[in-house]
């Protein structure tokens, strides 16, 4: 029988490998000069900004060609990653020096972060002499700064204040025969609490009985914190004992008012079933509510948080953004021109308001008509105004590189105070919470020892 | 084949072995030995990104023996590596056993059907159980609390220290038995089927076919599905991350090594630290794996 020679075969006395490595060898040479002369595309705006709110992008991408217009040549790459990829891209990018943007909006938590090691070398500019010089550092709310300062530099434009409120179900007091929003004090708002919760069924307040997120908000109401503002950790003096002691109760054990219910369709169901009667809310948390719970629309309404004393401060702060120039940047002055486009615009901020719920730390724009809109949804509150009113009593969130650290130690003190009342009640809880606060600080104290920068 | 076709022929011979290699050899320097040896510089140094960094030895590796937060991950850790390789791998082999076995019908349909949540990544797996596991309204609680009305409805497994670790196990186990399952299902099905039969003509039963014939075929397969649990459930990270909500979760019961190496590393930005954590984690691995290898090695002499 003849041997029938293959088409490939004539490769064998060139190549004595045999076709397949033969093949493999072709397809990598192949796909290897694809993706030399293939490039990937290089970024075509010659500024960049990334964000991480999809509100933000759309609301910046409607400016852009009016930026690009009255500034020929300016090309703005805008481009939105999610919020956790911020901090580590941003970090690796800054890090590497490579694709650093020239702008970035910065979620709270993370900006402290961002502050570690020599200042000199904090990637972003300092806005303080600018803010400064052109009189806009008088013009805003002072108290924005302070999550963005770090040793004497303002890294950060505040985007917000998100004074807190208290978002509470108006229709379901009302058949109580309570109008909540003469309630004063805390005090008074956890008696009626007590009245109204039904274990398993109705709750005064969603509050947090595992995580950091509503202790701090209490926390800086009462001017306590993490941080002072020289960066020392406070989280052990004796507002944090008060208010631990004052908030574990609410969250655990049998005459407890609160439940944890956590966010997504949970929220939506427990609020619409009155599982939930109210909440910490502050204004960016508006627009959520909206969104996600339409069927209580006209049946909520807003009012001061109480107070811990009569005459007491009556709002908090919870969230944030910061606007930061990278040092990267090439053209800082065309940075500090969209700055001023997106952030100091009045007539722009008012729109974004009504897309948002998110009032302006920038006072200039505090007169605006939208803002005393009244909101159907509020029971036709104005929204802008109600949050205003409060705003300039924000209270300040002094930060540190070890912000991050810092709030996870509160969360443990959160958690095991709650299993230590749940078990003991008030046995011995006194001794126990300045126990877990000190530890906790000192957790905290002990990193920044390390630090040699 | 004349002179110069002969010494290209000899120099292709000689040169290809070397060409073939040579992209695993660029990429792992690259993208292998080079971070290995700069994580392990960089575990000498305090850091505050790449630039500011200042030599410290070894004090790095002696803050990280006293640090509380690192004990509470090796803790965590090490309990999830228990219950993975003690829960996972007999449920693996059972459900092999079980879909192994000639008189289940739709046995292709089970099969996939259990090998297919090990598909969807542990980030959706993680997603798909955080809404699971929801108080008051999530699937778990309601399934519970209408079979066994004692069991509270607003059972936070999320959110209470004490079930965090149990709940993380039950997803790990419903992603990860089934992937377990194709291993024995493959050694199963290696056993000889004599043996079987020489076993039950001198009268064993079932338990004593199982540990005298099935159990001694499968071996191999085992120890190496025990060795890769280990490894992989030391290496634990994405599962909780999401889960918990992009953090430890409450008392940081949720807190695992590489978690605490992510946050220390990507968060806070101390590369040099979590260096540390990485080298202390890589050297533990080690020497798990070996003594399990030895273990097992003595148990084969034995036998």
């Amino acid at each position: 029988m003849k041997d029938k020679r293959h088409r490939l075969d004539f490769l064998i006395d060139i190549f004595p490998f045999g076709t397949a490595p033969f093949i493999i060898l072709m397809i990598t040479l192949f796909a290897s000069l694809w993706l030399v002369f293939h490039p990937a595309v290089r970024k075509k705006g010659n500024l960049s900004l990334w964000v991480f709110a999809h509100m933000h992008y759309n609301a910046y991408k409607k400016l852009a060609p009016e930026f690009e217009k009255s500034h020929p040549g300016t090309k703005l790459d805008l481009q939105m990653v999610h919020i956790t990829a911020v901090t580590s891209r941003l970090r690796s990018a800054m890090w590497a020096g490579i694709d650093v943007p020239d702008m970035v909006e910065v979620e709270i938590s993370f900006a402290g972060t961002f502050f570690a090691g020599p200042v000199e070398q904090v990637g972003f500019m300092d806005l303080k002499p600018w803010l400064t010089s052109s009189g806009l550092y008088d013009r805003m709310v002072k108290s924005r700064f302070a999550p963005y300062t770090n040793r004497g530099k303002i890294f950060g434009l505040p985007h917000d204040v998100h004074p807190v409120m208290l978002a509470y179900r108006r229709d379901l007091f009302e058949q109580e025969g309570i109008d909540l929003s003469k309630v004063a004090t805390w005090e008074e708002f956890a008696e009626i609490g007590r009245r109204l919760t039904i274990p398993g069924k109705r709750y005064m307040i969603q509050l947090s009985d595992s995580g950091h997120g509503h202790i701090e908000t209490i926390l800086f109401q009462r001017n306590g914190g993490y941080f002072d503002k020289d960066g020392n950790v406070i989280l052990d003096n004796e507002i944090a004992v008060e208010t631990v002691k004052w908030y574990i109760p609410l969250v655990a054990g049998k005459d407890r008012i609160a439940s944890d219910i956590g966010g997504g369709v949970v929220f939506t169901k427990a609020l619409e079933d009155g599982y939930i009667l109210s909440l910490l809310c502050p204004d960016w948390m508006t627009k959520s509510v909206e969104d996600d719970v339409p069927r209580v629309s006209g049946k909520m309404a807003l009012m001061p948080l109480p107070a811990f004393e009569q005459g007491g401060r009556r709002t908090s702060t919870m969230g944030g953004t910061m606007l930061g120039i990278t040092e990267k940047c090439k053209n800082k002055e065309l940075a500090l021109d969209l700055t001023k486009m997106i952030y100091l615009n009045r007539e722009d901020l008012a729109d974004r308001f009504r897309i948002t719920n998110i009032i302006p730390p920038y006072k200039d724009a505090w007169d605006h008509e939208v803002f005393r809109e009244p909101r159907a949804y509020w029971s036709n509150q104005p929204l802008g105004k109600v949050f205003i009113d409060l705003a300039d009593d924000a209270p300040p969130q002094y930060t540190s590189p070890y912000i991050w650290v810092a709030k996870m130690k509160l969360g443990e003190v959160v958690a095991s105070c709650n299993i230590y009342y749940s078990q003991n009640g008030e046995k011995g809880f006194d001794e126990f919470v300045r126990l877990r606060l000190k530890k906790a600080a000192d957790d905290i104290r002990k990193l920044m020892r390390r630090n040699p920068f | 084949m004349n002179i110069r076709s002969a010494k290209f022929f000899l120099l292709q011979r000689k040169a290809a072995p070397y060409v073939f290699l040579s992209p695993f050899i660029i990429l792992f320097l690259v993208f292998g030995l080079y971070p290995l040896v700069k994580s392990l510089i960089l575990s000498f140094y305090i850091t505050s990104g790449p630039k500011a960094r200042i030599f410290v030895g070894l004090d790095n590796f002696r803050f990280l023996m006293g640090d509380r937060d690192f004990h509470t991950a090796v803790k965590n850790t090490t309990v999830f590596t228990f219950f993975s390789v003690f829960l996972q791998l007999p449920l693996s082999l059972g459900l092999a056993m079980l879909l192994n076995h000639s008189l289940i019908k739709g046995r292709n349909f089970f099969r996939f059907s259990f090998f297919s949540p090990h598909l969807f990544g542990q980030v959706f797996v993680a997603v798909l159980f955080g809404i699971i596991f929801a108080p008051q309204f999530g699937l778990l609680n309601r399934i519970l609390h209408f079979f066994i009305p004692q069991i509270p409805s607003d059972t936070k497994w999320l959110a209470n220290p004490k079930l965090i670790m149990p709940s993380i196990v039950l997803t790990s186990l419903w992603m990860y038995v089934g992937f377990n399952m194709i291993y024995f299902l493959a050694a199963l099905q290696a056993v000889d089927r004599d043996l079987y039969d020489a076993a039950h003509v001198d009268g064993a039963n079932a338990f004593h076919r199982f540990l005298h014939v099935t159990l001694p075929g499968i071996k191999p397969v085992a120890v190496y599905v025990m060795i890769l649990s280990t490894i992989g459930s030391f290496q634990l990270f994405e599962l909780p991350y999401v889960l918990l909500g992009q953090s430890p979760g409450p008392d940081n019961a949720g807190l695992t090594i590489v978690m605490y190496l992510y946050l220390k590393g990507f968060e806070a930005g101390d590369l040099g630290y979590a260096s540390t954590i990485g080298w202390t984690l890589a050297l533990g691995v080690l020497v798990i794996s070996l003594l399990q290898v030895r273990i097992f090695g003595m148990w084969k002499r034995e036998a």
